[in-house]
Protein backbone atom coordinates (compact mmCIF):
# COMPACT_ATOMS: atom_id res chain seq x y z
CA UNK A 1 0.00 0.00 0.00
CA UNK A 2 1.08 3.31 -0.76
CA UNK A 3 2.62 5.83 2.08
CA UNK A 4 0.43 8.28 0.69
CA UNK A 5 -2.61 7.31 1.94
CA UNK A 6 -3.49 9.31 5.15
CA UNK A 7 -6.02 7.74 6.39
CA UNK A 8 -7.86 4.56 6.16
CA UNK A 9 -10.95 2.63 7.08
CA UNK A 10 -11.34 -0.70 6.51
CA UNK A 11 -14.93 -1.73 7.40
CA UNK A 12 -14.89 0.39 10.51
CA UNK A 13 -17.84 0.00 13.12
CA UNK A 14 -19.50 1.14 15.73
CA UNK A 15 -22.44 0.32 17.58
CA UNK A 16 -24.21 1.50 20.34
CA UNK A 17 -26.26 -1.04 22.49
CA UNK A 18 -27.81 -2.87 19.47
CA UNK A 19 -27.58 0.63 17.16
CA UNK A 20 -25.50 0.79 14.26
CA UNK A 21 -24.03 4.01 13.96
CA UNK A 22 -21.42 3.27 11.93
CA UNK A 23 -21.80 0.24 9.54
CA UNK A 24 -18.91 -1.19 7.67
CA UNK A 25 -16.93 2.17 6.61
CA UNK A 26 -14.06 1.83 4.32
CA UNK A 27 -12.01 4.95 2.26
CA UNK A 28 -8.81 6.22 2.04
CA UNK A 29 -7.79 9.67 1.97
CA UNK A 30 -4.49 11.13 0.60
CA UNK A 31 -1.90 13.09 1.27
CA UNK A 32 -2.93 16.41 0.04
CA UNK A 33 -6.80 15.89 -0.02
CA UNK A 34 -9.17 18.20 1.13
CA UNK A 35 -12.27 15.52 1.55
CA UNK A 36 -15.64 16.24 2.17
CA UNK A 37 -17.34 13.70 4.60
CA UNK A 38 -20.68 14.65 4.05
CA UNK A 39 -24.05 13.11 5.40
CA UNK A 40 -27.21 14.06 7.04
CA UNK A 41 -27.26 15.12 10.70
CA UNK A 42 -27.26 11.46 12.76
CA UNK A 43 -24.92 9.78 9.61
CA UNK A 44 -22.55 8.78 11.73
CA UNK A 45 -19.80 11.00 10.51
CA UNK A 46 -18.91 12.28 13.86
CA UNK A 47 -18.87 8.94 15.39
CA UNK A 48 -16.48 8.16 12.40
CA UNK A 49 -14.15 11.10 13.32
CA UNK A 50 -14.32 10.01 16.91
CA UNK A 51 -13.04 6.54 16.06
CA UNK A 52 -10.23 8.00 14.26
CA UNK A 53 -9.23 10.35 16.68
CA UNK A 54 -9.17 7.98 19.03
CA UNK A 55 -11.59 8.82 21.28
CA UNK A 56 -13.76 5.78 20.83
CA UNK A 57 -12.99 2.33 20.20
CA UNK A 58 -14.39 0.61 16.82
CA UNK A 59 -16.26 -2.09 17.48
CA UNK A 60 -14.96 -3.64 14.07
CA UNK A 61 -12.97 -3.29 11.48
CA UNK A 62 -9.75 -0.93 11.50
CA UNK A 63 -8.24 2.39 10.98
CA UNK A 64 -5.00 3.83 10.42
CA UNK A 65 -4.18 7.54 10.56
CA UNK A 66 -0.52 8.60 9.29
CA UNK A 67 0.06 4.64 9.08
CA UNK A 68 -0.90 4.04 12.48
CA UNK A 69 -3.68 2.15 13.94
CA UNK A 70 -5.51 3.86 15.81
CA UNK A 71 -6.27 0.98 18.32
CA UNK A 72 -2.47 -0.03 18.34
CA UNK A 73 -0.46 3.23 18.27
CA UNK A 74 -3.37 6.02 19.95
CA UNK A 75 -0.70 8.14 21.01
CA UNK A 76 1.43 8.52 17.89
CA UNK A 77 -1.95 8.55 15.64
CA UNK A 78 -2.63 11.67 17.90
CA UNK A 79 0.39 13.19 17.58
CA UNK A 80 0.12 13.39 14.03
CA UNK A 81 -3.93 14.93 13.88
CA UNK A 82 -4.99 18.60 14.29
CA UNK A 83 -8.65 17.52 15.50
CA UNK A 84 -11.29 20.39 15.80
CA UNK A 85 -14.64 18.66 17.39
CA UNK A 86 -18.10 19.48 16.55
CA UNK A 87 -18.77 22.76 18.11
CA UNK A 88 -15.70 23.08 18.89
CA UNK A 89 -15.75 22.74 22.81
CA UNK A 90 -13.21 25.02 24.10
CA UNK A 91 -12.53 25.68 27.72
CA UNK A 92 -14.45 29.27 27.98
CA UNK A 93 -12.72 30.17 30.93
CA UNK A 94 -9.00 30.63 29.68
CA UNK A 95 -7.98 33.28 27.33
CA UNK A 96 -6.85 32.64 23.70
CA UNK A 97 -3.49 32.80 23.94
CA UNK A 98 -3.01 30.94 26.88
CA UNK A 99 -5.45 28.60 25.57
CA UNK A 100 -3.22 27.85 22.53
CA UNK A 101 -0.44 27.80 24.57
CA UNK A 102 -1.80 24.90 26.66
CA UNK A 103 -2.43 23.02 23.69
CA UNK A 104 1.19 23.45 22.28
CA UNK A 105 2.42 22.39 26.14
CA UNK A 106 0.63 19.16 25.69
CA UNK A 107 1.62 18.58 22.54
CA UNK A 108 5.20 19.30 24.11
CA UNK A 109 5.93 22.28 21.34
CA UNK A 110 8.74 24.04 22.94
CA UNK A 111 8.77 27.88 24.19
CA UNK A 112 10.69 29.07 20.78
CA UNK A 113 8.88 26.94 18.77
CA UNK A 114 5.51 27.81 20.05
CA UNK A 115 6.39 31.54 18.75
CA UNK A 116 6.82 30.97 15.66
CA UNK A 117 3.90 28.62 15.58
CA UNK A 118 1.61 30.89 16.94
CA UNK A 119 2.80 33.62 14.82
CA UNK A 120 1.75 31.73 12.04
CA UNK A 121 -1.33 30.63 13.12
CA UNK A 122 -2.52 33.48 14.54
CA UNK A 123 -2.57 34.94 10.70
CA UNK A 124 -4.01 32.47 9.37
CA UNK A 125 -6.89 31.87 11.37
CA UNK A 126 -7.13 35.74 12.10
CA UNK A 127 -7.16 36.05 15.73
CA UNK A 128 -5.13 39.32 16.01
CA UNK A 129 -7.48 41.29 17.36
CA UNK A 130 -8.73 38.53 20.14
CA UNK A 131 -5.15 37.32 21.30
CA UNK A 132 -6.09 38.56 24.60
CA UNK A 133 -9.59 37.74 25.22
CA UNK A 134 -11.37 35.05 27.50
CA UNK A 135 -12.88 32.64 24.88
CA UNK A 136 -16.49 32.89 26.83
CA UNK A 137 -16.13 36.14 25.40
CA UNK A 138 -15.54 35.59 21.63
CA UNK A 139 -18.62 35.31 18.78
CA UNK A 140 -19.01 31.64 17.75
CA UNK A 141 -17.37 32.48 14.64
CA UNK A 142 -13.95 33.08 16.91
CA UNK A 143 -14.38 30.16 18.92
CA UNK A 144 -14.65 28.21 15.73
CA UNK A 145 -11.16 30.08 14.63
CA UNK A 146 -9.72 29.47 17.80
CA UNK A 147 -10.36 25.84 17.74
CA UNK A 148 -9.01 25.74 14.23
CA UNK A 149 -6.11 27.40 15.73
CA UNK A 150 -5.26 24.55 18.72
CA UNK A 151 -5.83 21.80 15.71
CA UNK A 152 -2.94 23.99 13.40
CA UNK A 153 -0.64 24.79 16.45
CA UNK A 154 1.51 21.51 16.27
CA UNK A 155 1.73 21.86 11.95
CA UNK A 156 0.07 18.54 11.62
CA UNK A 157 0.37 16.23 8.31
CA UNK A 158 -3.71 15.82 8.69
CA UNK A 159 -6.87 17.39 9.95
CA UNK A 160 -9.93 16.13 11.09
CA UNK A 161 -13.18 18.90 11.21
CA UNK A 162 -16.38 18.04 12.37
CA UNK A 163 -18.91 20.06 10.98
CA UNK A 164 -16.58 23.31 11.73
CA UNK A 165 -19.03 25.64 9.56
CA UNK A 166 -22.57 24.49 10.68
CA UNK A 167 -23.25 27.12 13.18
CA UNK A 168 -21.85 30.22 11.38
CA UNK A 169 -23.20 32.68 9.70
CA UNK A 170 -22.65 33.24 5.63
CA UNK A 171 -19.76 35.86 5.92
CA UNK A 172 -18.04 33.52 8.58
CA UNK A 173 -18.97 30.74 6.45
CA UNK A 174 -17.23 32.32 3.26
CA UNK A 175 -14.10 33.30 5.64
CA UNK A 176 -13.71 29.99 7.11
CA UNK A 177 -13.95 28.21 3.85
CA UNK A 178 -10.99 31.13 2.73
CA UNK A 179 -8.48 29.84 5.51
CA UNK A 180 -9.23 26.25 4.77
CA UNK A 181 -8.23 26.38 1.55
CA UNK A 182 -4.97 27.91 2.34
CA UNK A 183 -4.73 25.56 5.02
CA UNK A 184 -5.41 22.69 3.04
CA UNK A 185 -2.36 23.64 0.40
CA UNK A 186 -0.13 21.19 2.51
CA UNK A 187 -2.01 19.08 4.31
CA UNK A 188 -4.56 16.32 4.49
CA UNK A 189 -8.07 17.30 5.24
CA UNK A 190 -10.85 15.19 6.38
CA UNK A 191 -13.95 17.73 6.99
CA UNK A 192 -17.30 16.63 8.25
CA UNK A 193 -20.74 19.14 6.85
CA UNK A 194 -24.10 18.48 6.16
CA UNK A 195 -23.69 21.33 4.08
CA UNK A 196 -23.27 21.16 0.03
CA UNK A 197 -22.41 24.29 -1.13
CA UNK A 198 -19.29 23.95 1.65
CA UNK A 199 -18.28 20.71 -0.62
CA UNK A 200 -18.18 22.16 -3.30
CA UNK A 201 -16.47 25.42 -2.31
CA UNK A 202 -13.81 23.94 -0.37
CA UNK A 203 -13.49 19.98 -1.41
CA UNK A 204 -12.37 18.32 -4.60
CA UNK A 205 -13.78 14.99 -3.69
CA UNK A 206 -16.50 13.93 -1.43
CA UNK A 207 -17.22 10.77 0.68
CA UNK A 208 -21.58 10.66 1.13
CA UNK A 209 -22.82 8.63 4.15
CA UNK A 210 -26.33 7.78 5.09
CA UNK A 211 -27.35 5.91 8.46
CA UNK A 212 -23.55 4.73 8.86
CA UNK A 213 -22.54 3.26 5.06
CA UNK A 214 -20.51 5.00 2.58
CA UNK A 215 -23.11 5.50 -0.27
CA UNK A 216 -20.73 7.42 -2.22
CA UNK A 217 -17.23 7.78 -2.84
CA UNK A 218 -15.10 9.94 -6.00
CA UNK A 219 -14.43 13.21 -7.07
CA UNK A 220 -17.53 15.88 -7.00
CA UNK A 221 -17.73 15.54 -10.66
CA UNK A 222 -18.42 11.75 -10.10
CA UNK A 223 -20.38 11.67 -7.63
CA UNK A 224 -22.63 14.05 -9.75
CA UNK A 225 -22.74 11.97 -12.78
CA UNK A 226 -23.72 8.72 -10.74
CA UNK A 227 -27.08 9.76 -10.65
CA UNK A 228 -27.06 9.44 -14.87
CA UNK A 229 -29.06 12.41 -15.43
CA UNK A 230 -28.13 15.98 -16.68
CA UNK A 231 -29.74 19.50 -17.06
CA UNK A 232 -30.01 21.41 -19.94
CA UNK A 233 -31.22 24.73 -19.89
CA UNK A 234 -32.19 27.30 -22.25
CA UNK A 235 -34.04 30.16 -22.21
CA UNK A 236 -35.73 31.53 -25.29
CA UNK A 237 -37.46 35.15 -25.94
CA UNK A 238 -40.86 35.76 -25.82
CA UNK A 239 -40.19 37.38 -29.44
CA UNK A 240 -39.06 35.45 -32.05
CA UNK A 241 -36.07 36.73 -34.57
CA UNK A 242 -38.67 38.31 -37.04
CA UNK A 243 -40.28 40.19 -34.37
CA UNK A 244 -43.51 37.99 -34.44
CA UNK A 245 -44.52 36.59 -30.50
CA UNK A 246 -44.17 33.44 -29.62
CA UNK A 247 -45.83 31.24 -27.07
CA UNK A 248 -44.93 29.08 -24.15
CA UNK A 249 -47.08 25.90 -25.19
CA UNK A 250 -45.59 26.20 -28.60
CA UNK A 251 -41.77 25.85 -27.28
CA UNK A 252 -42.55 23.92 -23.84
CA UNK A 253 -44.38 21.45 -26.61
CA UNK A 254 -41.52 21.20 -29.55
CA UNK A 255 -39.06 20.69 -26.66
CA UNK A 256 -40.88 18.22 -25.22
CA UNK A 257 -41.33 16.34 -28.59
CA UNK A 258 -37.12 15.91 -28.89
CA UNK A 259 -35.72 12.37 -28.69
CA UNK A 260 -33.72 12.07 -25.52
CA UNK A 261 -36.04 14.70 -23.46
CA UNK A 262 -37.56 13.05 -20.57
CA UNK A 263 -38.96 15.87 -18.25
CA UNK A 264 -39.40 19.66 -18.99
CA UNK A 265 -39.84 21.79 -16.30
CA UNK A 266 -40.19 25.48 -16.94
CA UNK A 267 -38.57 28.02 -14.80
CA UNK A 268 -39.65 31.68 -13.63
CA UNK A 269 -38.18 34.38 -15.92
CA UNK A 270 -39.60 37.24 -17.50
CA UNK A 271 -40.01 38.40 -21.55
CA UNK A 272 -38.82 35.07 -22.37
CA UNK A 273 -39.38 30.83 -21.08
CA UNK A 274 -36.56 29.55 -19.38
CA UNK A 275 -36.83 25.87 -19.33
CA UNK A 276 -34.79 23.09 -17.35
CA UNK A 277 -34.65 19.72 -19.44
CA UNK A 278 -33.89 16.71 -17.83
CA UNK A 279 -32.30 13.89 -20.08
CA UNK A 280 -29.76 10.39 -19.66
CA UNK A 281 -26.44 11.34 -19.41
CA UNK A 282 -24.98 10.10 -22.83
CA UNK A 283 -27.59 12.34 -24.88
CA UNK A 284 -26.36 15.51 -25.74
CA UNK A 285 -29.33 17.68 -26.46
CA UNK A 286 -27.74 21.28 -27.67
CA UNK A 287 -27.29 20.69 -30.84
CA UNK A 288 -31.19 19.51 -31.24
CA UNK A 289 -32.13 22.62 -29.23
CA UNK A 290 -30.02 25.08 -31.60
CA UNK A 291 -31.33 23.57 -34.38
CA UNK A 292 -35.13 23.88 -33.63
CA UNK A 293 -34.74 27.32 -32.48
CA UNK A 294 -33.06 28.05 -35.94
CA UNK A 295 -36.26 25.58 -37.48
CA UNK A 296 -38.45 28.01 -35.58
CA UNK A 297 -37.10 31.33 -35.75
CA UNK A 298 -37.09 31.38 -31.75
CA UNK A 299 -34.73 33.89 -30.41
CA UNK A 300 -32.10 31.74 -28.16
CA UNK A 301 -30.63 33.78 -24.87
CA UNK A 302 -28.91 30.93 -23.12
CA UNK A 303 -28.07 27.05 -23.91
CA UNK A 304 -26.13 25.33 -21.12
CA UNK A 305 -25.76 22.03 -19.94
CA UNK A 306 -24.50 20.99 -16.61
CA UNK A 307 -24.97 17.47 -14.27
CA UNK A 308 -27.59 17.00 -11.69
CA UNK A 309 -26.68 19.59 -9.39
CA UNK A 310 -24.97 17.73 -6.36
CA UNK A 311 -27.97 18.74 -3.59
CA UNK A 312 -30.35 16.58 -5.99
CA UNK A 313 -27.51 14.09 -5.73
CA UNK A 314 -27.18 14.22 -2.16
CA UNK A 315 -30.69 13.98 -1.64
CA UNK A 316 -31.34 10.86 -3.99
CA UNK A 317 -28.71 8.85 -2.20
CA UNK A 318 -29.87 9.87 1.91
CA UNK A 319 -33.55 10.16 1.28
CA UNK A 320 -33.54 6.92 2.86
CA UNK A 321 -33.01 8.78 6.54
CA UNK A 322 -35.24 11.91 6.19
CA UNK A 323 -38.11 9.07 4.71
CA UNK A 324 -37.36 7.12 8.09
CA UNK A 325 -37.90 10.20 10.30
CA UNK A 326 -41.09 10.96 8.99
CA UNK A 327 -42.47 6.96 8.97
CA UNK A 328 -44.13 6.50 12.41
CA UNK A 329 -44.70 3.05 11.36
CA UNK A 330 -41.12 1.90 11.05
CA UNK A 331 -40.56 2.80 14.12
CA UNK B 1 4.86 13.72 33.67
CA UNK B 2 4.75 17.10 32.19
CA UNK B 3 1.47 16.70 30.76
CA UNK B 4 0.05 15.84 34.25
CA UNK B 5 1.59 19.09 35.50
CA UNK B 6 0.60 20.59 32.30
CA UNK B 7 -3.27 20.01 33.15
CA UNK B 8 -3.04 20.23 36.43
CA UNK B 9 -1.74 23.63 36.22
CA UNK B 10 -4.52 24.91 33.75
CA UNK B 11 -6.88 23.32 36.10
CA UNK B 12 -5.36 25.12 39.28
CA UNK B 13 -5.84 28.26 37.31
CA UNK B 14 -9.36 27.84 36.79
CA UNK B 15 -10.20 26.81 40.14
CA UNK B 16 -8.67 30.40 41.16
CA UNK B 17 -10.99 32.37 37.93
CA UNK B 18 -14.27 30.83 39.11
CA UNK B 19 -15.30 31.07 42.71
CA UNK B 20 -14.40 27.46 43.74
CA UNK B 21 -11.38 28.47 45.36
CA UNK B 22 -12.49 31.63 47.08
CA UNK B 23 -15.48 30.21 48.48
CA UNK B 24 -13.56 26.72 49.54
CA UNK B 25 -10.48 28.67 51.18
CA UNK B 26 -12.51 32.16 52.55
CA UNK B 27 -15.39 29.49 54.06
CA UNK B 28 -13.37 27.52 55.60
CA UNK B 29 -11.06 29.87 56.86
CA UNK B 30 -14.55 31.82 58.30
CA UNK B 31 -16.03 28.93 59.45
CA UNK B 32 -12.29 27.55 61.41
CA UNK B 33 -12.44 31.37 62.72
CA UNK B 34 -16.18 30.65 64.17
CA UNK B 35 -15.34 27.53 65.45
CA UNK B 36 -12.36 28.94 67.13
CA UNK B 37 -13.92 31.64 68.75
CA UNK B 38 -17.34 31.38 69.40
CA UNK B 39 -18.36 27.80 69.88
CA UNK B 40 -16.07 27.21 72.47
CA UNK B 41 -17.83 25.91 75.99
CA UNK B 42 -16.31 29.15 78.46
CA UNK B 43 -15.08 30.87 75.31
CA UNK B 44 -11.76 30.58 73.26
CA UNK B 45 -9.50 32.69 75.60
CA UNK B 46 -10.49 29.85 78.49
CA UNK B 47 -8.97 27.70 77.41
CA UNK B 48 -5.78 26.46 79.73
CA UNK B 49 -3.89 24.07 77.66
CA UNK B 50 -1.98 25.76 74.01
CA UNK B 51 -3.18 23.23 71.84
CA UNK B 52 -5.06 23.65 68.40
CA UNK B 53 -6.76 20.30 68.68
CA UNK B 54 -9.50 22.00 68.23
CA UNK B 55 -8.88 22.88 64.68
CA UNK B 56 -8.73 18.69 63.79
CA UNK B 57 -12.12 18.63 65.09
CA UNK B 58 -13.36 21.20 62.98
CA UNK B 59 -11.39 20.48 59.50
CA UNK B 60 -12.20 16.89 58.55
CA UNK B 61 -15.58 17.33 58.95
CA UNK B 62 -15.62 20.26 56.71
CA UNK B 63 -13.55 18.63 54.54
CA UNK B 64 -15.67 15.44 54.03
CA UNK B 65 -19.23 17.75 54.24
CA UNK B 66 -18.34 20.88 51.64
CA UNK B 67 -14.43 21.35 51.00
CA UNK B 68 -13.58 17.94 48.84
CA UNK B 69 -16.88 17.37 46.87
CA UNK B 70 -16.63 21.05 46.01
CA UNK B 71 -13.29 20.66 44.52
CA UNK B 72 -13.91 17.71 42.66
CA UNK B 73 -17.57 17.88 41.73
CA UNK B 74 -16.37 19.56 38.16
CA UNK B 75 -13.39 17.64 37.59
CA UNK B 76 -14.74 15.48 35.11
CA UNK B 77 -18.35 15.62 35.36
CA UNK B 78 -18.39 19.22 33.83
CA UNK B 79 -16.03 18.43 30.97
CA UNK B 80 -18.37 15.57 30.03
CA UNK B 81 -21.05 17.76 29.88
CA UNK B 82 -19.64 20.92 28.03
CA UNK B 83 -17.70 18.53 25.19
CA UNK B 84 -14.33 19.95 26.34
CA UNK B 85 -12.92 16.38 27.66
CA UNK B 86 -13.22 15.27 23.60
CA UNK B 87 -10.77 17.73 23.09
CA UNK B 88 -8.34 17.13 25.75
CA UNK B 89 -8.08 13.53 25.51
CA UNK B 90 -7.62 13.16 21.71
CA UNK B 91 -4.58 15.35 22.32
CA UNK B 92 -1.61 13.32 22.57
CA UNK B 93 -2.47 12.85 26.55
CA UNK B 94 -2.60 9.54 28.28
CA UNK B 95 -6.31 8.94 30.46
CA UNK B 96 -3.76 8.77 33.07
CA UNK B 97 -2.16 12.14 32.43
CA UNK B 98 -6.03 13.37 32.69
CA UNK B 99 -6.71 11.58 36.11
CA UNK B 100 -3.83 12.35 37.58
CA UNK B 101 -3.62 16.11 36.41
CA UNK B 102 -7.24 16.81 37.74
CA UNK B 103 -6.08 14.93 40.98
CA UNK B 104 -2.98 17.07 41.73
CA UNK B 105 -4.67 20.21 40.90
CA UNK B 106 -7.71 19.17 43.26
CA UNK B 107 -5.12 17.95 45.88
CA UNK B 108 -2.66 21.31 45.25
CA UNK B 109 -6.26 23.54 46.14
CA UNK B 110 -6.30 21.76 49.51
CA UNK B 111 -3.17 21.94 50.45
CA UNK B 112 -3.41 25.65 49.91
CA UNK B 113 -6.42 25.78 52.23
CA UNK B 114 -4.66 24.15 54.67
CA UNK B 115 -1.72 26.31 54.65
CA UNK B 116 -4.04 29.16 54.89
CA UNK B 117 -5.69 27.25 58.51
CA UNK B 118 -1.48 27.63 59.56
CA UNK B 119 -2.91 31.55 60.23
CA UNK B 120 -4.47 30.31 63.17
CA UNK B 121 -2.06 27.95 65.07
CA UNK B 122 0.28 30.83 64.28
CA UNK B 123 -1.53 33.77 65.25
CA UNK B 124 -2.67 32.07 68.37
CA UNK B 125 0.59 31.28 69.46
CA UNK B 126 3.73 32.93 67.59
CA UNK B 127 2.43 36.53 67.28
CA UNK B 128 0.25 38.28 67.77
CA UNK B 129 -0.54 36.46 70.24
CA UNK B 130 1.27 33.90 72.79
CA UNK B 131 -0.92 32.18 74.39
CA UNK B 132 1.83 29.64 75.89
CA UNK B 133 4.36 27.42 74.15
CA UNK B 134 2.87 25.43 71.07
CA UNK B 135 3.58 21.77 70.73
CA UNK B 136 4.03 22.13 67.15
CA UNK B 137 4.36 17.85 66.89
CA UNK B 138 0.41 17.29 67.28
CA UNK B 139 0.38 19.99 64.66
CA UNK B 140 1.97 18.41 62.04
CA UNK B 141 0.82 14.86 62.52
CA UNK B 142 -2.80 16.78 62.95
CA UNK B 143 -2.23 18.13 59.38
CA UNK B 144 -0.65 15.16 57.73
CA UNK B 145 -3.84 13.53 59.32
CA UNK B 146 -5.97 15.75 57.42
CA UNK B 147 -4.02 15.82 54.14
CA UNK B 148 -3.87 11.81 53.93
CA UNK B 149 -7.87 12.45 54.53
CA UNK B 150 -8.14 14.77 51.47
CA UNK B 151 -6.18 12.68 49.66
CA UNK B 152 -8.39 9.86 49.84
CA UNK B 153 -12.04 12.11 49.77
CA UNK B 154 -10.48 13.74 46.68
CA UNK B 155 -10.05 10.61 44.79
CA UNK B 156 -13.88 9.52 46.27
CA UNK B 157 -14.92 12.58 44.63
CA UNK B 158 -12.58 12.35 41.42
CA UNK B 159 -14.47 8.75 41.04
CA UNK B 160 -18.04 9.97 40.96
CA UNK B 161 -16.90 13.40 39.06
CA UNK B 162 -16.28 10.82 36.63
CA UNK B 163 -18.99 8.69 35.99
CA UNK B 164 -21.43 11.39 36.18
CA UNK B 165 -21.83 14.04 33.98
CA UNK B 166 -23.87 16.40 36.29
CA UNK B 167 -21.66 18.39 38.91
CA UNK B 168 -24.04 18.59 41.26
CA UNK B 169 -24.91 14.78 41.38
CA UNK B 170 -20.87 14.05 42.05
CA UNK B 171 -21.28 16.72 44.65
CA UNK B 172 -24.29 15.04 46.23
CA UNK B 173 -22.48 11.30 46.06
CA UNK B 174 -19.38 12.05 47.02
CA UNK B 175 -20.86 13.91 50.74
CA UNK B 176 -22.72 11.42 51.34
CA UNK B 177 -20.55 8.96 50.96
CA UNK B 178 -17.80 11.16 52.93
CA UNK B 179 -20.45 11.90 55.51
CA UNK B 180 -21.22 8.15 55.40
CA UNK B 181 -17.12 6.88 55.81
CA UNK B 182 -16.71 9.68 58.68
CA UNK B 183 -19.80 8.75 60.75
CA UNK B 184 -19.84 5.17 60.63
CA UNK B 185 -17.43 5.17 62.82
CA UNK B 186 -19.84 6.35 66.05
CA UNK B 187 -21.66 3.13 65.28
CA UNK B 188 -18.29 1.38 66.59
CA UNK B 189 -19.63 2.22 70.07
CA UNK B 190 -23.02 0.75 69.67
CA UNK B 191 -21.80 -3.02 68.55
CA UNK B 192 -19.19 -4.91 68.91
CA UNK B 193 -17.84 -7.85 67.23
CA UNK B 194 -15.80 -8.87 63.95
CA UNK B 195 -18.37 -5.86 62.36
CA UNK B 196 -17.31 -3.05 64.32
CA UNK B 197 -13.54 -3.75 63.70
CA UNK B 198 -14.85 -3.63 59.96
CA UNK B 199 -16.39 -0.73 60.32
CA UNK B 200 -13.78 1.05 62.54
CA UNK B 201 -11.14 0.23 60.26
CA UNK B 202 -13.03 1.77 57.42
CA UNK B 203 -14.46 4.88 59.43
CA UNK B 204 -11.98 8.04 58.18
CA UNK B 205 -12.93 9.08 61.74
CA UNK B 206 -11.40 6.07 63.73
CA UNK B 207 -8.47 6.81 61.26
CA UNK B 208 -7.87 10.07 61.50
CA UNK B 209 -7.86 9.84 65.16
CA UNK B 210 -4.77 9.07 66.35
CA UNK B 211 -3.21 11.93 64.19
CA UNK B 212 -5.28 14.53 66.18
CA UNK B 213 -3.56 13.25 69.19
CA UNK B 214 -0.32 13.47 67.91
CA UNK B 215 0.82 10.19 66.49
CA UNK B 216 1.10 8.91 62.85
CA UNK B 217 -0.83 5.50 62.73
CA UNK B 218 0.89 3.49 59.53
CA UNK B 219 -2.28 1.91 59.60
CA UNK B 220 -4.11 5.01 58.83
CA UNK B 221 -1.57 5.99 56.03
CA UNK B 222 -1.97 2.87 54.11
CA UNK B 223 -5.64 2.71 54.47
CA UNK B 224 -5.85 6.43 53.04
CA UNK B 225 -3.60 5.63 50.33
CA UNK B 226 -5.71 2.99 49.54
CA UNK B 227 -8.60 4.69 49.20
CA UNK B 228 -7.10 7.23 47.15
CA UNK B 229 -5.14 4.97 44.82
CA UNK B 230 -8.75 2.59 44.05
CA UNK B 231 -10.43 5.74 43.40
CA UNK B 232 -8.41 6.90 40.88
CA UNK B 233 -8.35 3.61 39.18
CA UNK B 234 -12.14 3.33 39.44
CA UNK B 235 -12.10 7.28 37.83
CA UNK B 236 -9.75 6.01 35.21
CA UNK B 237 -11.38 2.79 34.09
CA UNK B 238 -14.93 4.76 33.82
CA UNK B 239 -12.79 7.60 31.80
CA UNK B 240 -11.50 4.56 29.86
CA UNK B 241 -15.15 3.21 29.54
CA UNK B 242 -16.50 5.99 27.43
CA UNK B 243 -14.46 4.21 24.48
CA UNK B 244 -16.48 0.76 24.70
CA UNK B 245 -20.19 2.66 25.23
N1 LIG C 1 -22.96 8.09 22.76
C1 LIG C 1 -23.98 7.65 21.98
N2 LIG C 1 -24.85 6.72 22.45
C2 LIG C 1 -25.86 6.27 21.69
N3 LIG C 1 -26.09 6.67 20.43
C3 LIG C 1 -25.26 7.58 19.88
C4 LIG C 1 -24.17 8.12 20.64
N4 LIG C 1 -23.52 9.01 19.86
C5 LIG C 1 -24.18 9.03 18.68
N5 LIG C 1 -25.22 8.17 18.69
C6 LIG C 1 -26.13 7.90 17.56
O1 LIG C 1 -25.37 7.44 16.47
C7 LIG C 1 -25.82 8.01 15.26
C8 LIG C 1 -24.70 8.71 14.57
O2 LIG C 1 -24.34 9.83 15.31
P1 LIG C 1 -23.21 10.82 14.82
O3 LIG C 1 -21.99 10.06 14.51
O4 LIG C 1 -23.11 11.90 15.84
O5 LIG C 1 -23.84 11.41 13.48
P2 LIG C 1 -23.48 12.72 12.65
O6 LIG C 1 -22.24 13.28 13.19
O7 LIG C 1 -23.35 12.24 11.25
O8 LIG C 1 -24.63 13.64 12.81
C9 LIG C 1 -26.98 8.93 15.62
O9 LIG C 1 -28.19 8.23 15.37
C10 LIG C 1 -26.80 9.18 17.09
O10 LIG C 1 -28.05 9.35 17.71
MG1 LIG D 1 -21.96 15.09 14.04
Amino acid sequence: MSSDVMIQTQDLSKSYGSFKAVDRISFEVRRGEIVGFLGPNGAGKSTTMRILTCYLAATGGTAKVNGKDVFEDSLGVRQSLGYLPQRAPLYLDMGVLEYLRFAADLRDIDASTFKKRARSVVEVCGLAQVLGKEISELSHGYRQRVGLAQALIHDPPILILDEPTSDLDPNEKAEFLEYLKRIGQERTVLLSTHNLNEVEAACARAIIVSRGRVVADGPLADIRAKSGAVRTTLTVSAQGLTGASVSEAEVTSAIAAIAGVSKVDSLPSEGSYRLDLASPQDVDLRADLFRLAVQKGWLLLELAREAQALEDVFRDLTLGDERKNRDLTAA
Amino acid sequence: MNKVLTIAKRELRSYFDSLVAYVVVGGSMLGLGVWFFLMQQGGFWQIDRASVGRMFEFLPWTLSAMVLPLVTMRSLAEEKRTGTLELLITMPVTDADVILGKYLAALGLVGVLLLATLIYPIALFVFPFHLGALDWGPVFAGYLGTLLLAAAGLGVGLAFSAVSDSQIVAFFFTAVTLIFLHVVGNVVELIKGPVADVISFVSFQTRFAPFARGLVDLRAVVYFASVAILSLLFAFRSLESRKWK
